[in-house]
């Protein structure tokens, strides 16, 4: 196909604006996929991933459409992740694009996401087409939300499209704007390949399957290739668009979406952001963007029995074929024994591999409290990087220590700035500013430091604001603070999976309610058990859990064994979520009580 | 009861089953419970399968027995014994249902298998309604061992859990019950009141020593959901049982029955030597029973097409159970297969309670690890490889014998 036939676009939206419905309705306008196909595609996809633990998504679909003209344009629709975590990946969804839809909700209007994705899509410098969808609902202000979205990109209203997807009202006007608006991909046919990697899966027989765009050259079965940041060698066996399963082409052109097959190990060798190169051929100069994925959240993953290390090692194993932004090393604690470090691009992230490791491998998991990494200064003037609060050197080694801080969006009713303005100060953020979206809305913006965010931040920002605040962020810069490493002692004794790194000038409250919510959490045993939160040697705070003083069915009588046989049983099944920790069990739910801090 | 028929207990040694059996024929059981439903009224603490009515009806219980016997017979599953070991008839008020209830259970039961000069037939009593009649009849019939609802002979603590007799009606019904020639008397006794009835624990024991009787069994006040307190709790009204209080009053009452002879030989029961409860032991070795009533228990070890050993239990609503087996129906309303897994904590826990105690021959080494522990911290006695719980151990028994349990388990 002409280059000038090609159109590669991207969705995006706020979180249930309906980006998903519109991408199925453009499916089914251009006869990609017909409704009952996509109902199928959908279970199956969720079959598939849960027998083979594997994913596939419409990553990038190819479509055809034949424009009121009669001519036929071949039209990708590369998908992107929607969350704060991925903002990354979803750069280099863009990257692969020269259009973007911007769909915005005729209810809701422009959302933190919304924001956050346009403003993504404008680094891309891609064409914006807005689109103001659920026009159809009862509660939509088309004109409103027009002259808003229209204000916001400085364009005429009338280029903001509506359209309801639901109803399908709209799709053929979103189509040739696509054609019309977005412009043709541009590519040299005969410079040396150079590919970009947006998205890749793990495939059992195929191996890592990387969804690329080709920038210049061509690719097809029997090239060499290799990756800009990966030094390996592989042949492509197979190359091919994704329509509903994979649909193999003689080679991939400038300008195009699609998969390339090359038996490639496992996911970490095609890294998002990467370029693929031609190994024969190597292109002077690598496509612009790429960066490591960053962990950004830490925590410690153990197997509750130690017997099930094994399992959790080979489970980590697994999950990293699939998914290259997942790292871990073997961890030791001394009070959960063999785990492992993990390092995440963010709370959902981390929420996503602890629930597949336990669904998906079966694992029972203790996760600590999640933490940031710290740059510790020390004393001889040299700097070590902590992802763990018990790595942090000896205080009388430590000049200072600096912690991340983000730049945090925050898009919310005008009712709620007292609230939040309370909320980022207690959480030590930085007021940079605010502007008015309309006279009810603000978009409020804050430097915060992200260990602030990475504990219950996201959950009290909804609940004090009745779910309607919103949050984007993004990395900033180290800050040094004065952070304090704060210890829980169980009888005496302190606990390494429940130390963490905390400002100085919290720590009192902090330590205060911790001990007070672990005195709730642990069972009494036989003996009582003291709780203190302690800074180096000085304890601040304390508490104590009383000892188990009755515990036994006395009756028996009538032969009804079998109702208190289930009494223990139930006892028999908590005890196995508990952790013993020296002469304590401690059960799992203990390790995350800090999370549920101060939610009372 | 002679020290050699009162082995310990042996799990973890390879043995799959309690008093396990095999072959295809029923299970032959010599133990027997029946349960008498009837109550005055219900007890403020009580959720046993109980119906209220002013007296008992002696004639419909004796035919719903009937009927159930008679499915019993047909099922297979239970064969009676030609001469049973014992028969306890428990409650609800057995007493209720007046001075003919014993004999008219004899004829349902058959008379000859109750001829043996080797059974123990129990049956519970009310003080209020065991009147001279009442004993003496039963004792005819071949009752030989009585157990008295005296639970205390304090007259607020009686009031509020609702009895019908007053601070000297046990004695009077122990009286009642040597007057007809019973020997084997037992009481039982009730413990961890709330604090605000005032009731003078030692006092109690010791006016429950002067009764004199052979058998004491203790029992400790629960919260049940599903009963008056248990709702009174709920809602705040009546305070839940205070531990500190339960604990030592039950270190109190073992301190007192011990010092006047009575054997601790059960987590809740004393005896003077040889008057030990010979069918509660059934229960606590893993012998095959048989219950009949209204949510009355059985249970086998004999296996069924392979399955674990058996429980099943009747319906708990009177009527139902009796509509069922009146009609030749099965009166059950659920059964269950013990697993293995199952089996193991049961037979820890049942062993825990008795003095017999755990043998811990075959037991591996974080098991016995665990017992050296208990003894350490004084919970257990370990003397000859078996494990006796002390009474700082009873106090705690539910969750030594998961301990233990997990140790054992493969």
């Amino acid at each position: 196909m002409r280059l000038d036939h090609i159109r590669n676009f991207c969705i995006v939206a706020h979180i249930d604006h309906g980006k998903s419905t519109l991408a199925d309705r453009l499916l089914e306008r251009t006869a990609t996929l017909d409704r009952r196909q996509m109902r199928e595609q959908v279970l199956d996809d969720n079959d598939l991933e849960r027998e083979r633990g594997i994913t596939i998504k419409l990553h990038a679909v190819r479509m055809l459409y034949r424009d009121p003209a009669g001519s036929e344009y071949e039209l990708n629709l590369i998908d992107t992740p929607g969350h704060v975590d991925f903002t990354y990946e979803v750069s280099r969804s863009l990257a692969a694009c020269e259009g973007a839809l911007l769909v915005v909700d005729a209810t809701q209007g422009v959302q933190a996401q919304t924001l956050s994705n346009l403003f993504l899509a404008l680094d891309a410098g891609l064409e914006i087409i807005p689109v103001l969808n659920k026009i159809d609902l009862p509660g939509a202000e088309p004109e409103r939300r027009r002259n808003e979205v229209a204000d916001l990109l400085g364009v005429e209203p009338d280029s903001v499209l509506l359209a309801s997807a639901k109803e399908g009202v709209g799709i053929d006007e979103v189509l040739q704007a696509v054609v019309s608006r977005v412009p043709p991909p541009a590519g040299d046919p005969d410079a040396p390949l150079r590919a970009l990697i947006f998205d890749s899966y793990y495939d059992k027989y195929l191996g890592a399957v990387p969804s690329v765009r080709i920038v210049d050259g061509t690719v097809r079965p029997g090239t060499s290739i290799t990756f800009g940041n990966v030094d390996r060698r592989y042949e492509v066996t197979e190359v091919g668009y994704l329509r509903l399963g994979r649909v193999p082409q003689p080679e991939l052109a400038p300008g195009e979406v699609g998969y390339v097959v090359a038996a490639i190990k496992e996911v970490a060798d095609t890294r998002v952001g990467d370029t693929v190169l031609d190994a024969d051929r190597r292109a002077s100069e690598l496509l612009p963007g790429y960066r490591e994925a960053r962990a950004m959240v830490f925590a410690g993953l153990y197997p509750t029995s130690s017997d099930d290390y094994e399992d959790l090692r080979d489970a980590l194993q697994r999950l990293k074929l699939n998914d290259a932004s997942l790292h871990y090393e073997p961890e030791t604690s001394g009070a959960l024994g063999f785990g492992f470090r993990c390092g995440f691009l963010g709370l959902l992230h981390m929420e996503i591999v602890q629930e597949r490791l336990d669904r998906e491998f079966g694992v029972d998991l203790i996760t600590t409290v999640p933490n940031v990494e710290y740059h510790v200064r020390l004393t001889n003037g040299t700097e070590q990087r902590v992802e763990s609060p018990t790595a942090l050197p000896d205080p009388g080694r430590i000049e200072s220590i600096a912690e991340p801080v983000v730049r945090a969006h925050i898009m919310l009713p005008a009712d709620y700035i007292g609230f939040v303005q309370k909320l980022c100060h207690e959480r030590r953020g930085v007021f940079k500013g605010m502007s008015y979206l309309d006279p009810q809305r603000v978009e409020m913006n804050f430097e915060l430091p992200l260990s602030e965010i990475v504990l219950d931040f996201y959950d009290r920002l909804k609940g004090g604001s009745r779910g309607y605040a919103a949050l984007d962020y993004e990395f900033l810069e180290y800050r040094p603070d004065d952070l304090i490493k704060l210890d829980i002692l169980v009888n005496g004794d302190p606990v390494d999976a429940f130390s963490v790194v905390i400002h100085r000038e919290k720590a009192f409250e902090y330590g205060r309610d911790l001990v007070r919510k672990l005195k709730e959490l642990i069972p009494r045993q036989q003996y009582e058990v003291s709780l203190q939160a302690a800074i180096g040697g000085n304890v601040i705070a304390r508490t104590n859990v009383k000892a188990l003083r009755k515990n036994v069915t006395a009756k028996c009588y009538g032969g009804d064994i079998t109702r208190k046989r289930k009494l223990l049983e139930k006892q028999k099944e908590g005890k196995k979520r508990m952790k013993q920790v020296g002469t304590v069990e401690i059960p799992q739910e203990a390790f995350l009580a800090v999370l549920n801090l101060g939610s009372e | 009861m002679p020290a050699d028929a009162f082995p310990p207990v042996s799990v973890g040694g390879g043995g799959d089953g309690i008093g396990t059996v095999s072959g295809g024929a029923a299970a032959t059981v010599a133990s027997v419970y029946v349960h008498a439903p009837f109550c005055v009224r219900r007890c403020f603490y009580c959720d046993f399968a109980v119906q209220v009515r002013r007296t008992g009806g002696v004639d419909e219980w004796l035919e719903a027995l009937a009927g159930e016997v008679a499915f019993v017979r047909g099922e297979g599953l239970f064969g009676l014994a030609d001469e049973l070991s014992t028969l306890y008839v428990g409650g609800g008020t057995p007493s209720l249902l007046g001075p003919e209830a014993m004999a008219g259970l004899g004829r349902v039961l058959g008379p000859e298998r109750l001829r043996g000069g080797g059974l123990e037939w129990t049956a519970e009593a009310n003080p209020e309604s065991l009147t001279p009649e009442v004993a003496l009849r039963w004792r005819e019939a071949g009752v030989n061992r009585l157990s008295l609802g005296a639970q205390s002979f304090h007259e607020p603590a009686l009031r509020w859990m609702g009895r019908m007799h007053g601070a000297d009606g046990a004695a009077r019904a122990v009286r009642r019950a040597r007057e007809a020639g019973y020997e084997n008397i037992g009481i039982d006794l009730i413990f961890g009141l709330p604090a605000h009835l005032g009731r003078p624990w030692r006092e109690d024991l010791e006016r429950a020593l002067e009764l004199d009787v052979s058998h004491i069994s203790l029992y400790g006040l629960s919260v049940e959901p599903a009963t008056p307190l248990g709702r009174a709790v709920a809602k705040g009204v009546e305070a839940p049982v205070d531990e500190e209080g339960y604990r030592e009053e039950f270190l109190l009452a073992a301190e007192v029955l011990e010092a006047a002879g009575y054997a601790h030989y059960e987590v809740s029961n004393f005896a003077r030597p040889g008057a030990e409860s010979r069918h509660n032991s059934v229960y606590w070795t893993g012998a095959p029973y048989l219950g009949l009533g209204n949510g009355a228990h059985s249970y086998t070890g004999h296996r069924r097409n392979g399955g674990g050993p058996v429980r099943r239990w009747n319906r708990r609503d009177w009527s139902a159970y009796r509509n069922a087996a009146c009609s030749g129906a099965s009166p059950e309303e659920g059964r269950e297969s013990l697993s293995v897994d199952a089996v193991r904590l049961e037979r820890v826990w049942l062993g825990l309670r008795t003095t017999r105690g755990l043998d811990t021959a075959g037991w591996k080494e974080r098991a016995r690890e665990l017992a050296r522990d208990w003894r350490r911290r004084g919970l257990a006695d370990v003397t000859d490889g078996v494990v006796r719980l002390t009474r700082e151990g009873w106090l705690v028994m539910d969750r030594l014998a998961v301990e233990l349990e997990a140790t054992l388990s493969p």
